[in-house]
């Protein structure tokens, strides 16, 4: 059994895919394909034709051969730039003049990315370099929630936002008593939507980082240092090579996520920011599903080949780390004497990082306690009301925990084997390794829209079998499955490069030394990349707390809702029930979060 | 010997995981084309209907013998979402109506996609596990007919004989449909929401576009709204299919916001971020539940016209249990069920004023508008998605 377990759980996990993902994509997908019936790019072409998508890219794209208009164009961009000359008071200044472009909405969709991924890895960074390298009372606990934005449902986060840094938020209540006071809403909407991306995201970017740091082998730091290289030097050339792979993954999928926005951009942006996302939308509630298919296949196309591009990066890499050792923290305030610059930096930054991510949460916990005459516990009243007297078609509170709850471990229990699998399967040599190995993060790349059409019109509606037979696979089966596709590619993203880091040479020795493989792979290659399962675990464990979208397609009956959707059933003309639903999601989500970092912290020692 | 057994297990297991997915296809009823449609009454088990008119004293003694399970689909907030003393309408309903039929049972389905799902199972040959809808929009029946063709229909035409109640709903409630699908069970009419500290009421929908009321607006995404969409159905009923994107621009070039979804703007209202929201005119209701303050809460009427928005209810066609589907609207019609609705979803009851009692914390606070206004099946029919579409790219405007 040994001897192929690893081969059926490469069965396991094909047919998963298949079936939950692969099949319903596939069968969206293919309507774009398609123009009355008989296969072709048409649709395609009236895309990247339309000015609408790609702006000035567009005349280009549809007349590639007329060269001289082409030119004429790129010497009006140039000529666009210039200097002009503004005044600060009496003081004059050079003010840079850009060129107006128009850049469609593909090209704003991509520019709004690359800001926000650019605001996460700076709102990210610091972070991780303060809980990899510093030792503080509650390090544990703040690092297993640091996770927490991921999983709130967009609502909440709106909502937190207003709650918090609107006209009458919490952040301008703080500020009036210093006698500051303009909203932060009031701003620039594009800065509003790039720092909720920011909220959402950075703490990705964070963790992921802090797993790689915390794998770094500090013997090697200490040969470095030990050969005469500065603390510096050592950092930049021993640490930063292997911490590179994990910034570069977390911004990638940060990219992806939010070149894929949807929700929160027209909540804090309203459509003049919309997205391409925002317009699959649009044409699937139309039900045009080929037109939303040809843009979900572009958004997708775009998707892969950035994963493509970093992993044709990643796979340059190489590694030496044999066996992970404890990771070396200074103190951070054994006395006051120790307040240096950097420590003061590393404060200031805490301050700046708790407005951010600590205020939306607590304005959420406040507005579900308030409501137009001050301080009530109605809503949290409401909700054990309905627990004990809702009807049974009503979602109740409680088995809505539950089904999270139990959905997560599940989601756990599936798709932490399935990344291990997949990690280990296309870390093989093989010719096609790095484009399976970008088919992987399909999950991550597909439009959340498209897959719910997808699963709907498959997997619930059925699949017609030959005879009188159809598949359907719906309920808390399909939910787990849906949730552990969704989560394997962070799965597959923390341990691969952990795992391509472990000297083979280890592995020869152990099966030298009589292991099957499979034995090679728990006894020695996990607990060296054991930081990397952890951190891919509790993603896979957010995700499917925060799993909504096709969770409310497949969880057709009130008792499989899971907390996000009791959210959003709770929404009526008063948001006091939906906040204080979401409070509940917040508290139970962050126990669980910690115990589950606890739990893994502690395999991981017994482990060693 | 070890591969074998291996293959076994494997096998067998797989084999029992996927066996509970396996559904027999009993022939769909739902794509069925020789159902009759036409007004005459097959033979149910109903007593002929009853001529007595009661406005005040409904009757339960009358002998129905209805029984069954009837499998109403609706939209979510008609079962979950709480409102300060009154929960949503679904149990209420049921409740009741299964009191006045002791052998019929209500369960209530929520599609996930709402109509939309529906369409598409029709579409598929799928089925429709649904009796009774209750949330249809103007628009609902606009898509529907651009996507099913004449033999793939969702819902039955209506005979108004066969329900004692249809004839008291309000005649400007009528959606126009001229396969007479769907009967109103409640309006909301939208309107603007300000705060009259801050700003005048708009005498008019151009008004929106001078100076002072510039940054003042908050709208809603047209596409998947119901007040976004109203808005600019509205506009276009004003200015017309050529006139209404110039329009636009001059409201976009006045800095109007247009958010996602009411939610989205009515907490930014709530913000104090703008001073003015399009919202539904029974906004007062809300405020007195919560004690705001109603300075900030005053509805306003520009042109003195307000967009309706009625919802109804249709029977799907292909149900076995029309005889309790006719009997469940017609349920639904009964005075103090349109009461019991109105306050819940604090929209307006459908039918007319005499037939209904609504309590004072409700009409003195609702407000209805002098005039309403509302584009019809007829002018939405195969332009609904094209103003949709245009309109989106005028605000997106990439």
């Amino acid at each position: 059994m040994d001897a192929h377990a690893l081969t059926v759980g490469v069965a396991g996990t094909a047919v998963v895919l298949l079936l939950v993902l692969y099949v319903p994509v596939g069968v969206v997908f293919a309507e774009a394909f398609t123009t009355d019936g008989v296969a072709s790019l048409s649709r395609f072409g009236d895309v990247f034709t339309d000015a609408f998508y790609f702006g000035d890219l567009a005349a280009v794209i549809e007349r590639p051969l007329a060269f001289d208009a082409h030119v004429g164009a790129l010497a009006g961009f140039i000529g666009g730039f210039g200097v002009r000359v503004a005044a600060l008071g009496p003081v004059p200044y050079p003010m840079p003049v850009l060129p107006t472009v128009r850049t469609g909405l593909f090209g704003f969709t991509a520019w709004q990315a690359l800001l926000s991924t650019a605001a996460s890895v700076v709102v990210g960074l610091p972070a991780a370099y303060v809980l990899a390298n510093f030792e503080f009372r509650g390090r544990k606990t703040l690092r297993s929630i640091t996770i927490l934005p991921f999983v709130l449902p967009g609502i909440l986060v709106a909502t937190g936002f207003y709650a918090a840094f609107g006209q009458s938020g919490l952040l301008n209540d703080v500020l009036g008593v210093v006698g500051v006071g303009q909203s932060l809403l009031e701003t620039n909407p594009l800065f509003v939507v790039i720092l909720a991306h920011a909220f959402y995201n950075a703490p990705l970017i964070a963790r992921v980082t802090t797993g790689a740091w915390e794998a770094v082998d500090s013997r090697m730091v200490e040969t470095a240092r030990a050969l005469g290289a500065s603390r510096r030097r050592a950092f930049r050339d021993v640490v930063l090579p292997q911490l590179l792979p994990a910034i570069l993954a977390g911004s990638l999928l940060t990219f992806i996520f939010t070149f894929m926005t949807f929700p929160i951009v027209l909540a804090l942006g309203g459509l003049q920011l919309a997205t391409v996302e925002v317009w699959v939308y649009n044409a699937a509630s139309n039900l045009q599903v080929p037109e939303a298919a040809t843009l979900a296949v572009v958004e997708t196309a775009v998707s892969l080949a950035l994963t493509y591009a970093y992993l044709r990066y990643e796979a340059g890499g190489s590694g030496f780390s044999s066996a992970a050792t404890d990771v070396d923290r200074e103190r951070f305030l054994p006395d006051l004497a120790s307040v240096d610059a950097k420590r003061l930096a590393v404060l200031a930054y805490g301050v700046l990082a708790a407005v951010l991510f600590v205020m939306p949460l607590l304005a959420l916990v406040v507005e579900s306690l308030t409501d137009g005459s001050g301080f009530t516990l109605r809503y949290y009243a409401f909700l054990l009301e309905r627990q004990t007297e809702g009807a049974a078609f009503q979602t109740k509170p409680l088995p809505a925990i539950w089904n999270s709850l139990v959905f997560a471990v599940a989601t756990l229990a599936v798709a932490v084997p399935m990344g291990v699998v997949v990690s280990v399967v296309s870390s093989r040599e093989g010719r096609g390794r790095t484009l399976v190995d970008a088919l992987t993060m399909l999950p991550v790349a597909v439009s959340g829209i498209v897959f719910g059409v997808g699963l709907l019109t498959g997997l619930v509606f059925g699949i017609d079998l030959p005879g009188p037979y159809t598949l359907r696979v719906i309920g808390p089966v399909a939910v787990v499955a849906a949730h552990a596709v969704a989560a394997y590619p962070f799965v597959v993203r923390n341990v691969k490069p952990q795992l391509a880091g472990v000297d083979r040479a280890l592995v020869e020795s152990a099966r030298a030394l009589g292991a099957t493989r499979v034995r090679a792979l728990l006894d020695v290659q996990l607990p060296l990349v054991w930081p990397g399962v952890l951190a891919g675990a509790a993603f896979a464990f957010a995700i499917s707390m925060g799993e909504f979208d096709s969770t409310v397609i497949l969880a057709t009956q009130s008792d499989t809702a899971t907390m996000p959707v009791a959210v959003e059933r709770y929404l009526g003309r008063t948001l006091g029930p939906a906040m204080a639903m979401g409070t509940v999601l917040l508290v139970v989500t962050a126990a669980s979060f910690v115990a589950v970092d606890r739990l893994g912290g502690y395999v991981g020692e017994i482990q060693r | 010997m070890r591969r074998r057994r291996f293959l076994q297990a494997a096998g067998g297991s797989s084999a029992l995981a996927l066996a509970g997915c396996l559904v027999q296809d009993e022939g769909n009823t739902s794509t069925d084309t020789t159902v009759e449609d036409t007004t005459t009454s097959d033979g149910g088990t109903s007593t002929t209907s009853e001529t007595t008119d009661d406005t005040t004293s409904e009757t339960t003694t009358e002998a129905e013998e209805l029984s069954g399970t009837l499998t109403v689909a609706t939209y979510e907030s008609f079962l979950n979402a709480p409102s300060e003393s009154y929960d949503a309408p679904g149990a209420f309903v049921k409740e009741r109506f299964e009191a006045a039929h002791p052998d019929a049972t209500v369960e209530f389905t929520v599609p996930q996609n709402g109509l939309n799902e529906y369409i598409q199972r029709r579409q598929q040959g799928a089925s429709v596990d649904a009796d009774v809808y209750v949330g249809l929009n103007v628009d609902d029946l606009v898509r529907i007919d651009e996507n099913l063709d004449d033999g793939q229909r969702l819902f039955r035409e209506l005979d108004a004989g066969r329900m004692d109640h249809a004839d008291r709903v309000r005649d400007d409630l009528d959606f126009g449909d001229p396969k007479g699908r769907a009967l109103a069970y409640d309006t909301g009419y939208i309107s603007l929401v300000y705060d009259e500290n801050d700003v005048e009421a708009p005498p008019t929908l151009d008004a929106l576009t001078q100076p002072e009321y510039e940054g003042a607006l908050l709208a809603q995404n047209a596409q998947g709204t119901d007040t976004g969409q109203a808005f600019l159905l509205w506009t276009i009923a004003q200015k017309g299919a050529d006139g209404y994107l110039d329009y636009w621009r001059d409201l976009l070039d006045n800095d109007v916001r247009v958010l996602g979804s009411w939610w989205d703007s009515y907490s930014a209202y709530l913000d104090e971020q703008r001073p003015m929201v399009v919202s539904y005119s029974t906004d007062q209701v809300f405020a007195n539940r919560d004690d705001q303050d109603m300075s900030k809460h005053q509805v306003g009427f520009p042109n003195d016209q307000g967009y309706a928005n009625p919802e109804g209810m249709g029977i799907v066609r292909g149900s076995d249990n029309a005889d309790l589907g006719y009997a469940f609207m017609d349920f639904v019609l009964r005075g103090d069920v349109q009461s019991t609705i109105a306050l819940a979803n604090v929209q307006f009851p459908a039918v007319e004023d005499e037939y209904v009692d609504v309590p004072a914390e409700f009409s003195d606070y609702a407000k209805r508008p002098p005039e309403p206004v509302a584009l019809g099946y007829d002018e939405l029919s195969g332009n609904l998605t094209g103003w949709l579409e245009e309109w989106s790219r005028l605000v997106a405007g990439n």
